[in-house]
């Protein structure tokens, strides 16, 4: 604990000497969703940690990362790093899409390299770099696993996120994946990416349907919920778990060859990390950095569980 | 069963409030016909079971935000406090692991700690409300942000998970049962007749809701105001490390997303099972059976797919509207009866 | 409608055989009434009976069960919620309903408010406010918020307001209740002013002395019959009192026993000062009833709330029963068994959503407790008690006590108090806002307690009152003693002449230190 404050202390003070310089830095805001759960825990770990890397490396370099609690929040969050910080470059992770269209747009009016990770925006033109996950691709990797485990006549359940775009996109894929495999999917419900609701949603999955082969969780905050609901129920030999990220917990698990949760499917929080390299990358390389970068989701299994595996990350 | 529960915590001479409580019962038993004619399986003894040891953790901290509300103040940060004090006994917890190794005193110095917390957080509310003279709306409100911050930062954003030894010897207190019945039931049945008991058969229970009714008769009539405010947040602080204590043992972890929204389906319970938001009248029965109503909602709605799954909050709100109109309406007839 | 003391005018309002049941209990029995322009028409009885109703039907606030109403001539049927404001039927209610927040320009138009396309015109409402304050000859200022005005003033405000919706009628119930004797003779010229101008005025009071000589015509009413309607000139108070209670009142004040000279001095006071007072110093002995009369703001309340330490005292000394006490709170002054009884029954005496054991046993709780726990036999047994010692009535004890009519209210107030078992007891206005009947029954238990041996102090504004019980009497003035007065010298003339600050100091010497 006393070390954190003393780095509180440290970055206070490196933020108070790096504004005296402030003219001759390439400025970059970085604005992401606080931590309110797993998945944006790691993210603003990575993000943090890339800041340090980033910034030592690069002396010229002065890195402000924001998080927020909200959309309005964060557009709040952003009209500051313009006007007050005046950065030369945006890397955000919107809230929600639509809302950040404006106060993007404003950033990018003002001079501004915008690089936007995760959740695109509707109007792409305001964009230098995109940097996503692939949802899409999520959900069909995850739907192909099920097929390889599962077949005609065997049992699903689905574990929903929030209801959002993201979600949606997992979902369809996923459904679209399974199409013609004959695996029934039982019944789908929000768990909203949690793991106390993902217990009880499980919870109630397993008292309504007494065949159960798999369980699509689509996070690994809600399948941990899930494995205690079906770890209570004893019903562990019955089926399977697949939650998605790469939470370090769940990775661990399968390094160590968990039955439970045999495989994850990546949706990396360190894309942040990528988004602020790709960024610094277009002031510090020479020529300029444009375009989109999806990250693969690739399937983490017992074989390269390893080299997804961050165990200082909180997520 | 679900039905007993309400009824088991009555002391023998409860049978007025018995008549009192009458709309919301109705309401949870309308709710239990719906449910069962939905899916027969609601009524299995496993989900019974489920829905019960679910609804202890609201119910728990409803019986506290009952007397808080009562008193004519308000707790809003019972969710960040249940979050903070689950973090911090995992902390505690994992770091006497490493220090002597997993055993049962382990997980009781962690019980300690969270009943310290709990009792010292509720008295922070209270000293704050009725010394400093803020209003407890503000206040609570102040550390519902302190205390979320504080278990973020304390589990850098994520996950505080215990410690897997201390896990397996915490984990019955959630998952194993006395007589059939888990023991989250067997805490949330002892607090509700307690708190039902102090509610209604001691001075402190009569002078909440004199005090909620109006403070200045309170004053005028030798009540120590200040005291008695401070107590029914102390006893709200008690309750939330109540139900941390059979929380955590559930999962064995605790982040930022831990207990969000409790205080708002706290505060839910407390006004479905009639007690006047504004104070001045208290029901204990009324609250356990409003959080046995929250429950029984989520519980339904999972075990149907006949309402959209993005309508499931709009069904929430109808049933929580009704059953309030239910309750006050019955009110209202007996009102009429009086005149 | 001719019936009247021979008058040309005819009546602006009238109602004819009026009948009015909530549910199946009747309260009003075919009552006739009416009131001309320029007319008082005091309306009298006890609690209970009807008079509220009967002006709550005058006003459209309740619509009659059977009978008609004639206003300005014509058969109406009065619009509800006062509504009938508009036509000019004002209603001044006890608790006089003003937002404690706005401003005096603000009540007075509340609810019709001057406006332009959507815009409040202050000003313009200032200016009308201030027009209407003068023409009044109130002196009060359009922006001052109504928490700072003293009851009076906020009694002109309605009166303003009332005026500012030309009424034609207004309709006060008990305005004097909560007025000194000075701030009535104000009020009474107020009310002689509008009548001049042509309002009817209809007024509830308990006062006799106020009725005969504000009112031109009295209705008294019991039990919801109309007794008589009689022009005051051939009415006494004591003919009034009578008709009101249908038996004789003659000894509305018990007689006075004089405490022994040598006995105990209970409590003593010594140059105390609190907020609002200053110096107070004053002997009360066991067996003794001592009035505190004074004009209301004099600082009565604030002696008796430092003396039990519910306001803080800044210097001075009590002594009770040869203890020298500073109380920090209520709980040890009743614990030092001294009792004080606020004159707020509403605001600060009782629970009025409660019902009566709740109330009666809130003071003493402790004593109803058995290993910790409430003991609800225990509990019922005093109110058993009290009701048969005080006289309580009410249908069944679980009515929330703001029912109850305010006679039953003070005397279960009372109750209350005395469940402490205290030896001294503050009394503050203890019969304020009931009914001659009642106030009989409350001086025969005062008389009687001081009689046990109980000390009492009997703070009032109804002179009257504070002279027909007290052995001896202190008049503040301005949060100091003016005067103590005691035997021969307690007259009404005496009073009003320390409290008015004519005459300084008195008898004992202490006074003029």
């Amino acid at each position: 604990m006393s070390i954190k404050a003393l780095t509180l202390a440290l970055a206070a003070t490196t933020a108070l000497a790096s504004t005296a310089i402030a003219q001759e830095k390439i400025k970059i805001g970085v604005s992401i969703p606080a931590a309110t759960h797993g998945w944006a825990g790691g993210l603003n770990w990575h993000a943090q940690e890339a800041e340090k890397r980033i910034e030592a490396a690069n002396p010229n370099i002065d890195i402000t990362l924001v998080t927020a609690d909200s959309p309005a929040d964060q557009a709040g969050d952003i009209e500051d790093l313009v006007s007050v910080q005046q950065i030369n470059a945006l890397v955000v992770l919107p809230f929600e899409s639509d809302p950040l269209v404006e106060p993007v747009r404003m950033a990018k009016e003002s001079g501004a390299f915008i690089t936007v990770v995760d959740r695109g925006l509707p109007d792409t033109s305001i964009q230098d770099v995109y940097v996503a996950g692939n949802n899409t691709e999520l959900g069909s990797v995850s739907a192909e696993y099920f097929k390889t485990r599962l077949g005609e006549g065997d049992n699903i359940v689905i574990l929903r996120g929030i209801p959002t775009v993201i979600d949606t996109e997992r979902f369809d894929a996923f459904m679209k994946g399974i199409e013609g495999s004959g695996i029934n999917v039982l019944d789908n419900q929000f768990a909203n990416w949690n793991r106390d609701d993902g217990f009880e949603v499980m919870q109630d999955f397993l008292s309504r349907f007494p065949d159960i082969d798999g369980v699509w969780a689509q996070d690994d905050d809600i399948a941990m919920g899930v494995v205690e609901a079906v770890r209570q129920a004893g019903r562990e030999g019955d089926m399977f778990i697949v939650g998605g990220a790469g939470m370090k917990d769940v990775i661990k698990g399968i390094m160590d060859g968990d039955e439970l949760i045999p495989v994850d499917v990546l949706y990396p929080p360190a894309m942040i990390a990528t988004a602020m390299d790709v960024t610094v990358a277009n002031f510090t390389s020479n020529g300029p950095v444009q375009g989109e970068y999806i990250l693969g989701a690739p399937l983490v299994t017992k074989d390269n569980a390893e080299q997804f595996y961050f165990p200082d990350s909180p997520f | 069963m679900t039905v007993s529960v309400p009824e088991a915590h009555k002391a023998p001479k409860g049978f007025r409030i018995d008549l009192k409580t009458a709309g919301p019962l109705l309401a949870l038993v309308l709710l239990i016909i719906l449910g069962y004619s939905l899916n027969p399986a609601f009524l299995n003894e496993g989900n019974v079971t489920n829905l019960l040891t679910r609804s202890a953790f609201i119910g728990i901290i409803a019986v506290g935000a009952t007397f808080v509300i009562t008193a004519g103040g308000i707790d809003l940060s019972v969710g960040s406090m249940a979050a903070f004090i689950a973090g911090m006994m995992i902390l505690i917890m994992n770091a006497a692991v490493d220090s002597w190794g997993a055993s049962l005193a382990t997980v009781l110095l962690g019980i300690g700690c969270s009943l310290i917390l709990g009792i010292g957080a509720g008295f922070i509310n209270g000293f704050l409300t009725t010394k400093a003279k803020i209003e407890a709306f503000i206040v609570t409100l102040g550390t519902m942000g302190i205390y979320r911050s504080l278990i973020t930062y304390f589990a850098d954003g994520g996950t505080l998970s215990l410690n897997n030894g201390a896990r397996e010897i915490y984990r019955p207190v959630y998952y194993d049962s006395f007589l059939r019945i888990p023991y989250p039931v067997w805490v949330f049945i002892i607090v509700a007749v307690i708190g039902w008991i102090l509610m209604n058969r001691t001075a402190f229970g009569r002078y909440c809701m004199a005090i909620g009714s109006n403070e200045q008769v309170a004053r005028y009539s030798a009540i120590k105001v200040d005291r008695i405010r401070t107590w029914t947040y102390v006893l709200q602080g008690l309750c939330v490390s109540l139900a941390t204590i059979i929380y955590v043992p559930r999962l064995g972890s605790a982040s930022s997303a831990t207990g969000v929204l409790w205080e708002l389906e706290a505060i839910a319970a407390v006004i479905i099972g009639g007690t006047v938001l504004k104070g001045g009248f208290g029901r204990i029965g009324g609250t356990v059976i409003g959080a046995l109503i929250l429950t029984a909602i989520g519980n339904i709605l999972n075990l149907t797919d006949i309402i959209s799954n993005y309508l499931n909050g709009a069904v929430q709100g109808i049933i929580i509207v009704a059953a309030v109109y239910l309750q006050r309406g019955s009110l209202t007839s007996k009102r009429k009866k009086a005149e | 409608m001719s019936e009247g003391a021979g008058a040309a005018v005819p009546p602006i309002l009238s109602a004819h055989r009026i009948s009015k049941s909530f549910g199946e209990i009747p309260v009003l029995f075919s009552i006739d009434f009416d009131i001309r322009p320029g007319e008082v028409h005091a309306i009298i009885g006890e609690n209970g009976a009807g008079k509220s109703t009967l002006i709550k039907i005058l006003s459209g606030l309740e619509q009659p069960t059977s009978g008609t109403i004639t206003y300005q001539g014509q058969q109406v049927t009065l619009p509800p919620n006062g509504e009938a404001a508009a036509l000019g039927i004002v209603v001044i209610h006890q608790e006089l309903l003003l937002a404690e927040h706005l401003t005096v320009a603000d009540s007075i138009f509340l609810g019709r408010e001057m406006q332009s396309g959507g815009f409040l015109k202050l000003r313009k409402m200032r200016a009308a406010a201030r027009t209407i304050l003068d023409t009044l000859h109130v002196n009060l200022d359009p922006d001052a918020r109504i928490n700072t005005l003293s009851v009076a003033d906020k009694q002109m405000v309605e009166i303003a307001k009332a005026i500012s919706q030309d009424a034609r009628v207004i309709i006060m119930d008990e305005p004097t209740a909560v007025l000194s004797v000075a701030e009535t003779r104000t009020f009474f010229e107020q009310i002689r002013r509008l009548t001049a101008q042509g309002v009817a005025i209809v007024f509830i009071s308990h006062k006799l002395d106020e009725i005969m000589e504000l009112a031109d015509r009295v209705t008294v009413l019991r039990d919801g019959q109309l007794i008589a309607t009689v022009g005051t000139e051939n009415l006494t108070p004591d003919s009034i009192a009578q008709m009101m209670v249908g038996r004789e009142l003659s000894n509305l004040y018990p007689p006075k026993h004089e405490p022994d000279v040598d006995s105990e001095v209970m409590l003593s006071v010594r140059d105390l000062s609190a907020p609002g007072i200053s110096g107070i110093s004053f002997d009360l002995k066991r067996g003794e009833i001592l009035g505190f009369a004074g004009l209301i703001g004099s600082g009565r309340t604030a002696v008796a709330e430092a003396i039990v330490g519910l306001t803080k005292k800044t210097s001075g000394s009590v002594t009770l029963k040869g203890q020298t006490s500073d109380f920090t709170d209520v709980s040890k002054s009743v614990a030092a068994g001294l009792a004080y009884m606020t004159k707020d029954r509403k605001g600060r005496g009782l629970l009025l959503n409660a019902g009566l054991t709740p109330n009666l046993t809130l003071l003493t709780l402790n004593k109803h407790l058995k290993n910790g726990f409430l003991d609800g036999s225990s509990e019922t047994k005093a109110l058993e008690r009290a009701v048969r010692r005080f006289d309580i009535r009410a249908r069944d004890p679980s009515v929330p006590v703001g029912k109850l009519s305010g006679g039953n209210q003070q005397k279960l107030m009372l109750g209350k108090t005395m469940e402490s078992e205290p030896d001294i007891v503050i009394m503050d206005e203890p019969t304020r806002g009931i009914d001659v009947g009642t106030k009989q029954q409350i001086y025969h238990i005062i008389a009687a307690l001081a009689a046990e041996g109980k000390a009492i102090i009997v703070i009032s504004s109804e002179m009257q009152e504070v002279i027909g019980l007290s052995h001896r009497v202190v008049v503040m003035r301005q949060g100091r003693m003016a005067g103590m007065l005691e035997g021969a010298e307690i007259t009404e003339a005496e009073i009003m002449r320390y409290a008015a600050g004519i005459k300084q100091g008195g008898e004992d010497d202490r006074l003029s230190a």
